[in-house]
């Protein structure tokens, strides 16, 4: 139990150190006091996120059942907040304003919607100790949920958002794989939301149909819209195999990368620390969502079950669309990189959702 | 069924992981180098700094041709949305239209790595202004850039040539010199000859930019090197006093120092301003081509004319050191000669006339019957001992050689015989008989040094160093000290003669010696010459006026004439 804990702690920790000296890396030359002070905002957010950790591990994770409905309204509630008061940024509506902070509310809502789903398809019966699951029809077992993901993934696609709201369309499709539903039905689903992907292109924004045309071939518009994938595998391959060095890519230094601390922020680090280092973080993850998937599978509680695999999903999905659409392989969508991508929100997210991974861990023997 | 659900779950993440770690390996091993160029052409950039070309300096270090800053305007390259705004802000503060820069940047466009000049020569006003709007956009750059400036105009432009951008035929020939295209190199005169030295070398620095073109830091500099200075042999005031009695007159006057061959002088006219080469000024350089004068030629040393009665003197020569006549042999003048059947008549009755008055009067057949008693092939022999048919080695390229007939030549090249008439005509420089001002002057420089042919030059120094003494050769013609002194002394009473030709001469304070010439020519004009040394008793300028249809010989004396008296007058002499 221990073993898992500090595994969890340890990568987790040093991977959002890398991602904090990535941060600086990118900034440190950028004129203005809000550029310089960064990295700064990010360890700050690192600390809160550390408090987070370890308040969640402590916390049992079975009272999430009991809120599970209250954080899904809170959820809505948010996302709604957004699209009526949200910070407009980068063409994109996904911050709310807060103290000294802005807030997005979907990444919130990516954690909330797992909670919901974990409850849902761990629901027993009440003079019967097996899962309601396995005896859901297509309506309990595919529609209803559908609906209840439906509803938040909606409002942050509209933000707009399309890679969070596929991306939780994906971890649906995933948890509904792991859950006791048929096969067959999970088919019905997968084929219902692919073919009518055509007639949803019409439904795309300008820039996201340019982004998936410019991922099919990014010189399209080398000085538009494929610009940043360019720029990314520029850096990343211009890092070799030792990596540029600290502080000497000038890809992300000089800016020729955008968004190089925020969603491009893989690149910046490969650029510096080349192949070797690269493959060590992607190692790092990967040891993270093992030690989450080996939590999942020695869980007895099957909510808690379903909440480890849910919440490793979330990262595993999370960490490969980013690191992909950086090396070029997958569309650019605007996901964070989960524990080096700068945002508050995100990296309090991840540690939360570590925590309560922890916490499963801990308390599976209770059941 | 969960179980095999979750090990699918687990294999398929697997493969995720590997994947990626695939393409990282694709980007950072196997495709490294591709990127790492990639990256460095992102950031790294080359800022060309001009030197400028050396100076070009008369006698006296006086500058003749010096450089002037100019400014550029530069940008990197950049995308295109930008480039556009950029682009009309640059033309708001030029006032010029977007759409001529639009073009230049096309038309300058070299690599993505290199600024693109898009307007150059602006005023210093405009400059500053666009200096005031670089901190917003950090991509221009105002290069300033030396530039040719010509102080005096036109002075001197035949000797100076000009500048412009390489053609194809000189790059060829000088790629393997480090030549470029678009380099600025000479054409014509001392620019071509010495463009070697003459020409800079760019500089550069390699910087590394941000996204928009600002300079982060500087990765390494090469120092740009100014081109040498040349020296010339030309005394400025003496080259503005030939020009300014010239102007307007088609000809070349040449002023040297017969003791050396330096040239203290060489004008010709019509001639042109190299600035507009400079400043591209495309139907003025179009119309100096076109010109039927051919104002670019140097007609000097380019072009050849029939010498007439100066090559009197080589008949002269040729009789004294031949002793086929001698001081006390005369000829009776009556009008004219009977050569064969043919009557050959002089421009005037002289009566009977010695060598001294022969040369002083230009007596026609004082020398017919002395080239007949001398014979076509001792003419031709004496024409080449006094540097007459052939070039004279003058630095400077495109040289003439001028042409001096033999009946050898007649023979072979047109299967005529030689006849008396052709030496008669040849003895008074008609007929195929050519010369180049510049080999006239070298001619009568021989009887104002004692017997030298010299070899004119006209670089002194290049970069500091003296290299006239390499340039400097006399070679001794070998005639009689009484041949020379006889032939001055002739030479002296053209002037002092009171029915000498150049007695228009007599009345300087400077004592001048020379010989007129009137050419007979096929159309127009006859071309007028006169070639003379003064101060008589120790020359030190040999000169040369020629006018091309200028007319009689009489209107090369008074060119003479004013010019030797402007340089009395200026103390010159």
């Amino acid at each position: 139990m221990r073993n898992s804990f500090f595994k969890i702690l340890v990568f987790a920790l040093i991977i959002a150190i890398l991602g904090v000296l990535s941060i600086y890396s990118s900034t440190y030359q950028k004129e203005g006091g809000s550029w310089q002070d960064i990295y700064k905002r990010q360890m700050l957010w690192l600390v809160i996120g550390m408090a987070c950790f370890f308040l969640m591990s402590r916390f049992n994770y079975r009272k999430l059942w009991d809120a599970n409905y209250f954080i899904y309204a809170a959820a809505l509630f948010f996302l709604f907040l957004v699209f009526v008061l949200g910070i407009v940024r980068l063409g994109a509506q996904r911050w709310l304003r807060f103290a000294w902070f802005n807030f997005q509310p979907s990444e919130f809502a990516k954690l909330a919607i797992i909670i919901f789903l974990a409850r849902y398809f761990s629901r027993k019966s009440v003079n019967y100790t097996s899962l309601l699951s396995g005896k859901f029809g297509i309506f309990q077992g595919i529609i209803l949920p559908f609906i209840f993901v439906a509803i938040p993934m909606f409002l942050i696609i509209e933000q707009p958002d399309l890679g969070s709201g596929l991306m939780l369309m994906l971890v649906f499709v995933c948890l509904l794989y792991l859950t006791h539903v048929r096969l067959k039905y999970i088919f019905v689903l997968l084929a219902t939301l692919i073919l009518p992907l055509p007639f949803f292109w019409h439904f795309l924004r300008d820039y996201q149909k340019q982004r998936l045309l410019v991922f099919l071939n990014p010189n399209i518009d080398p000085l538009g819209a494929g610009y940043t994938v360019i720029q990314s595998r520029i850096a990343i391959g211009s890092g070799g195999f030792w990596g540029r060095g600290w502080l000497s890519g000038t890809q992300s230094q000089l800016y020729f990368l955008p968004e190089s601390h925020t969603d491009f922020i893989f690149a910046t680090f490969s650029e510096q620390w080349g192949f070797l280092g690269s493959s060590l973080l992607i190692l790092m993850y990967y040891l993270i969502i093992r030690q989450g998937f080996i939590i999942a599978q020695r869980t007895q509680d099957s909510f808690g079950r379903l909440l480890a695999y849910g919440i490793s999903l979330l990262l595993v999905l999370q960490i490969f669309i980013n690191i992909a659409m950086n090396l070029g392989l997958a569309p650019v969508v605007g996901l964070p990189l989960p524990l080096m991508s700068y945002g508050g929100s995100s990296v309090l997210v991840t540690f939360i959702a570590l925590g309560i991974l922890v916490n499963i861990d801990r308390t599976r023997n209770v059941f | 069924m969960i179980m095999e659900r979750k090990n699918i779950l687990n294999f398929i993440i697997i493969f995720m992981f590997s994947a990626l770690l695939i393409g990282l390996l694709n980007l950072d091993i196997l495709q490294s180098a591709k990127f790492r160029r990639l990256s460095d052409n992102n950031c790294i950039r080359l800022i060309a700094q001009s030197a400028s070309r050396g100076n070009i300096l008369d006698r006296n270090q006086d500058i003749i041709v010096d450089n002037k800053i100019s400014y550029d305007v530069m940008i990197f390259p950049q995308d295109p949305g930008q480039l556009d705004r950029v682009l009309t802000n640059i033309s708001r503060i030029l006032e010029v239209e977007v759409k001529n820069l639009k073009i230049a940047f096309k038309k300058n466009f070299i690599s993505a790595s290199v600024p693109v000049a898009v307007a150059s020569n602006i005023e210093l006003k405009k400059a500053i202004l666009l200096g005031e709007y670089k901190n917003e956009e950090p991509g221009i750059i105002i290069q300033s850039k030396p530039l040719r400036h010509y102080p005096y105009g036109a002075l001197a432009a035949h000797l100076i040539g000009y500048v412009n951008e390489i053609d194809r035929w000189r790059l060829t020939k000088l790629e393997d010199y480090g030549y470029k295209t678009k380099d600025i190199v000479g054409f014509g005169g001392v620019e071509e000859r010495y463009d070697y030295y003459l020409r800079q070398e760019e500089g550069g620095l390699s910087v590394e930019v941000n996204h928009r073109g600002k300079i982060m830091r500087v990765l390494g500099f090469e120092p740009p090197r100014n081109g040498k200075d040349i020296q010339l042999t030309i005394d400025l005031k003496i080259q503005k006093i030939a020009e300014d009695n010239l102007e307007g007159r088609k000809g070349s006057v040449i002023l040297i120092d017969p003791a050396s061959g330096e040239i203290l002088a060489l004008a010709n006219y019509p001639n042109f301003n190299p600035s507009v080469f400079v400043n591209k000024r495309t139907s003025i350089i179009a119309s100096l081509f076109n010109h039927p004068d051919s104002p670019l030629i140097n007609r000097s040393i380019g072009s050849s004319y029939p010498p007439a009665s100066v090559f009197k003197l080589i008949d002269a020569c040729a009789g004294l050191e031949l002793k086929k006549i001698n001081l006390s042999t005369s000829f009776d003048c009556q009008g004219s000669t009977m050569v064969g059947a043919r009557k050959f008549s002089c421009w005037d009755t002289h009566g009977v006339q010695n060598i001294f008055q022969a040369i002083a009067h230009s007596c026609d057949v004082f020398f017919y019957r002395t080239g007949l008693l001398l014979g076509a092939q001792n003419i031709h022999d004496y024409a080449l001992k006094l540097g007459l048919g052939r070039k004279v080695g003058f630095e400077l390229g495109y040289e003439a050689s001028g042409f001096i007939p033999s009946p050898l030549w007649r023979k072979i090249n047109k299967f005529q015989n030689w006849y008396n008439g052709d030496t008669a005509n040849l003895a008074i420089g008609q007929g195929d008989c050519l010369v180049t001002p510049l080999q006239a002057v070298n001619m009568i420089s021989v009887f104002a040094n004692g017997g030298y042919l010299t070899n004119p030059y006209i670089v002194k120094a290049v970069g500091g160093v003296e290299v006239w003494a390499k340039k400097k050769k006399l070679s001794p013609v070998n005639f009689k000290k009484s041949t020379l002194e006889t032939i001055s002394k002739g030479l002296r009473q053209v002037v002092t003669d009171t029915k000498g030709t150049g007695n228009v001469l007599a009345d300087l304070p400077v004592a001048v010696a020379g010989k007129t010439g009137t050419a007979q020519v096929a159309h127009g004009a006859t071309h007028a010459w006169f070639v003379g040394f003064f101060p008589y008793n120790k020359p030190k300028f040999a000169i040369c006026v020629f006018l091309e249809n200028g007319g009689p010989g009489y209107t090369a004396s008074v060119v003479t004439k004013q010019i030797i008296k402007a340089m009395n007058e200026q103390g010159l002499i």
